[in-house]
């Protein structure tokens, strides 16, 4: 059966669960496909290490912790350290690169791609809509999941009112994914 | 930046169809007609000089940076209203625009004025911003009243501060209106509190 597991690592007031929550619900949901979320936190929330591991296959998912993801997707430097050596071998990792910068840690084979995603959120209007960003991001580099389905999940799943500039968060994101993943394929 | 949906097609509450589009700068010399052609009385309250032979060249440099988003309506190729919305790119109120907004005398008190001031609200929120401003003199009681109407709340009286053409000096009312409020809801959405913790 296809199966992807996916790591989401950053800091609590990132986004990370709700970036996980998307993907999910796009798998889910929207692209017809089993998912499964479990969310980490950390003792407190804002500013402490926070994850999500999402499942999303063909087939009903027996078990559904995450343990060498075939994605990665790192928002701080501390997720990106503690995440990256369990990626599996050929994995991808996603990171934010102007907050995360690469070393030894990385896994041999595993394929790498950044993206500026604080930066475009501010240019965007809102340093809010990073995790957004990432999503678009995650959704055009591994063309996991349509793009159809992730923009629906999106526009499902942020409050009302903020879905115009969401979208667009997400679509920067996307588009970049796209560019960077066929500069490097 | 770009706009997205519009062209829009506008029905009045007395049925006269409008077009209303962002600004081009094909757009020159109708901008320039529908404000020559406001009455005095009416041009003696906008903030710039809009006859000014130099003020077309100054707004259009403006549009082309970002730091104004300027709608258009028209109606059988003539513009009979625009509206813009000013911001600042830099420094500490990036997070503030402000609302300027004329329409053609005929086509006064049946809607116009109101649906692109929404329209430029909306564009607002989307830019990420905050909070919006009117600057209207004191004695413009229909545009204070719309913006009323549209949530806008005066903020402060600037005494004296606007002089028309008589040399007559008026007081400058600042009205405002908070947005920011549906971010409040996204905020909390990203904060990744444990239900548990909270
Ligand atoms: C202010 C202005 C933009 C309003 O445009 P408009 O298309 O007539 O506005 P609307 O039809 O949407 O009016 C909405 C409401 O505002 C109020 N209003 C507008 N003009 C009014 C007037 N002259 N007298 C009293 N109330 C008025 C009314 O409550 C109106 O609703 P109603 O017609 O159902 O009573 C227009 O009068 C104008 O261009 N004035 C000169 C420039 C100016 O003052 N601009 C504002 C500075 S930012």
């Amino acid at each position: 059966m296809q199966k992807s597991e996916i790591r989401v690592g950053g800091l609590g007031g990132q986004g990370v669960i709700l970036c996980g929550m998307i993907i999910g619900k796009a798998a889910s949901i929207f692209d017809g496909k089993h998912a499964t979320l479990i969310q980490a936190f950390g003792p407190e929330a804002r500013g402490s290490a926070c994850s999500a591991q999402v499942t999303v296959a063909d087939e009903a998912i027996g078990y559904p912790y995450v343990k060498n993801p075939d994605v990665l997707i790192v928002m701080s430097p501390d997720a990106y350290t503690q995440f990256a050596p369990q990626l599996s071998p050929g994995g991808m990792l996603l990171y934010e690169s102007d907050l995360i910068t690469l070393d030894e840690t990385l896994p041999k084979g595993v394929r790498a791609f950044g993206v500026p995603a604080t930066r475009f959120a501010e240019e965007l209007g809102r340093r809010l809509v990073l995790n957004i960003v990432m999503t678009g991001f995650f959704a055009g580099v591994t063309g996991l999941l349509s793009f159809e389905s992730v923009e629906k999940a999106v526009k499902s799943s942020v409050p009302k009112g903020t879905e115009d500039l969401n979208l667009r968060a997400f679509r920067k994101g996307y588009e970049y994914g796209r560019e960077q993943a066929a500069v490097k394929n | 930046m770009t706009l997205e949906g519009f062209p829009q097609s506008l029905a009045l509450r007395d049925g006269t169809l409008v077009t209303v589009r962002p600004l081009e700068t094909a757009d020159a010399k109708a901008v320039q007609a529908f404000y020559r052609s406001l009455p005095e009385e009416d041009r003696l309250y906008l903030k710039d000089d809009v006859t000014d032979a130099g003020w077309w060249q100054r707004f259009a440099t403006l549009v082309a940076s970002g730091e104004v988003v300027s709608l258009i309506g028209e109606r059988e190729g003539k513009v009979v209203a625009e509206a813009s919305l000013y911001r600042a790119l830099r420094g500490w109120s990036t997070h503030v625009g402000e609302l300027r907004i004329s329409v053609a005398r005929a086509l006064r008190r049946d809607g116009l004025g109101t649906a692109l001031a929404r329209e430029l609200v909306k564009i607002a929120t989307r830019l990420g911003i905050d909070k919006i401003m009117i600057e209207v003199v004191e004695n413009q009681a229909g545009a204070r009243r719309m913006f009323r109407r549209l949530g806008f709340r005066q903020e402060a009286v600037l005494r004296g501060h606007v002089k028309d053409i008589n040399g007559t000096k008026r007081n400058l009312v600042l009205a405002s209106t908070d947005v920011s409020h549906i971010w409040d809801a996204m905020e909390a959405l990203v904060a990744d509190f444990s239900p548990s913790q909270e």
